[in-house]
């Protein structure tokens, strides 16, 4: 892999999981004795996903959705389309969506309005990263590690082009 | 889009569907679709049959919880609300019958013609031909009777009906193509204008407002234009000075949005104008949107970056 766009470590593998263990122990004390689905949001967060589930004690299903656009879609009113959409039945459930970053909401508040049609008991938001000053939308972000820096992060899902995803850790991306 | 399409038996109103589907390039979801790909996801071949045979059977839960009316509902709507489809049956215009721009047709023939047809087509005589109908009308009434409670016939589920006695095939697509092309031309706004005479069609200040509506609109975020004016100062008789009408509203999300492409010395005024109406209603969510974060969103969704003032 090259790593030559790689800068500063801004979270490392330590940081990280330390921060989600403890925001595990959260979600298991909010969710004790109910049956949780997770929706994570391809494909950034999946790592996150992986390593959140494994510290849940509560019983759990996991699904996934993806999202996207064709270049000649844009500008088109519902544009934005689910390439992969949610198979697990969610009416009912208590649903908590993760994402790997939050920034200005759209694609949350596209992802939110869908998944709120199949009439869910709950639905949270969870992310790996938060960047709060970017908002657009005015959503409550129930679960966050860390806020987002004004910086361009790779690693630990997050990619550059496709690449770094698998780096254990969060770091600078520099051109 | 979103075309719904009822049809009597005999009626022809399955050659306009594919003829039309044609025209509009769109996919037909059929009750074979239904039956082949979908139902398996949730039934096993013993309750596929028992969908075949029972519009009761719907009503009835599968092993993942839910009715079998619901996940075709679910399924349904999961797919209009990515893409523009025509739907031939399944109860879809009491589905959808609040949907904005959905367009529902009802296609009928009186019943000799109807008979008349059936007999060639089927190559049945006339008593046959009419146990025929009356056999496939009844399953029809049914099966929206049993899983919405409405009654098939009613005018009022449709906003068109087309009697084919004396109308060929190719006039009824014809009427339906202009109908569908108009209600694609109009925007949601113009659409919802027809439905609520109160609203008007929206005009922009600045092309950077558009294009911010743009944006929502391909996440199908719901918005609302300049709809409120906050007053943020009096003079000492109370009369207004100053006040503030941020770009948007989003109602879904509560939010107003303040667009400021504009230079930077006239956004500290603006940030100065939002913290105040942040002071003066309390609980009130309003965000700008600074210019590199729109000309970012801008470059992402491909719209263009000419408008460097507002």
């Amino acid at each position: 892999m090259n790593k030559s766009g790689i800068g500063k470590i801004i979270y490392t593998e330590e940081q990280i999981q330390k921060k989600i263990a403890e925001l595990a122990q959260v979600i298991n004390r909010d969710y004790k004795g109910e049956k949780l689905i997770i929706i994570g949001v391809l494909k950034g967060s999946f790592y996150f996903v992986a390593d959140l589930t494994r510290h849940l004690t509560m019983p759990v299903n996991i699904d996934f959705i993806s999202i996207g656009s064709t270049p000649e879609d844009l500008n088109i009113t519902g544009a934005i389309r689910f390439t992969r959409n949610v198979a697990l039945n969610l009416t009912g459930q208590h649903v908590l969506l993760v994402e790997d970053v939050i920034g200005t909401g759209l694609t949350l508040g596209f992802i939110c309005q869908h998944l709120e049609t199949f009439e869910p008991a709950s639905l949270k938001i969870c992310t790996l990263l938060d960047n709060p000053a970017g908002r657009i939308l005015t959503l409550p972000i129930d679960y966050s590690c860390f806020t987002m820096p004004d910086l361009f992060l790779v690693g630990y899902g997050l990619d550059y082009n496709e690449e770094y995803r698998n780096l254990r850790y969060i770091a600078e991306y520099r051109e | 889009m979103l075309i719904t399409i009822s049809r009597q038996t005999g009626s022809q109103g399955k050659e306009i569907t594919e003829l039309l589907a044609q025209k509009l390039n769109l996919p037909i979801i059929t009750r074979d679709l239904v039956m082949s790909r979908w139902m398996p996801e949730i039934a096993n071949q013993h309750e596929l049959h028992m969908l075949t045979q029972s519009a009761g059977f719907f009503l009835s839960d599968s092993s993942q919880g839910i009715t079998f009316a619901d996940f075709l509902e679910n399924k349904l709507k999961e797919l209009v609300y990515q893409q523009s489809v025509i739907i031939f049956g399944l109860g879809a215009q009491i589905i959808f019958d609040d949907y904005t721009g959905a367009l529902h047709v009802k296609i009928m023939a009186s019943q000799e013609i109807r008979i008349n047809r059936i007999m060639q087509t089927h190559c049945l005589e006339k008593k046959d031909a009419e146990r025929f109908l009356d056999l496939t009308d009844r399953k029809h009434r049914r099966y929206i009777s049993t899983i919405y409670g409405k009654d098939w016939s009613d005018p009022s589920l449709y906003h068109i009906t087309l009697n084919t006695d004396n109308l060929s095939i190719d006039e009824a697509v014809s009427v339906l193509y202009y109908m569908a092309q108009n209600r694609q031309s109009l925007p949601s706004s113009q659409v919802d204008t027809l439905e609520k005479p109160t609203e008007k069609s929206v005009v922009f200040k600045h092309p950077s407002e558009e294009e911010f509506a743009a944006i929502l609109d391909m996440h199908n975020i719901e918005w609302q234009y300049e709809p409120r004016t906050f007053p943020i100062e009096w003079d000492t008789e109370g009369n207004i000075t100053q006040a503030f009408a941020p770009d948007f509203y989003l109602p879904r999300f509560d939010t107003y949005i303040e667009l400021t492409t504009m230079d930077q010395r006239y956004v500290s005024q603006k940030k100065k104008k939002v913290q105040k109406l942040k002071k003066l209603y309390p609980g009130t969510n309003i965000n700008i949107v600074f210019k590199k974060d729109f000309y970012s969103l801008a470059k992402r969704f491909g719209l263009g970056e000419d408008n460097n003032r507002k």
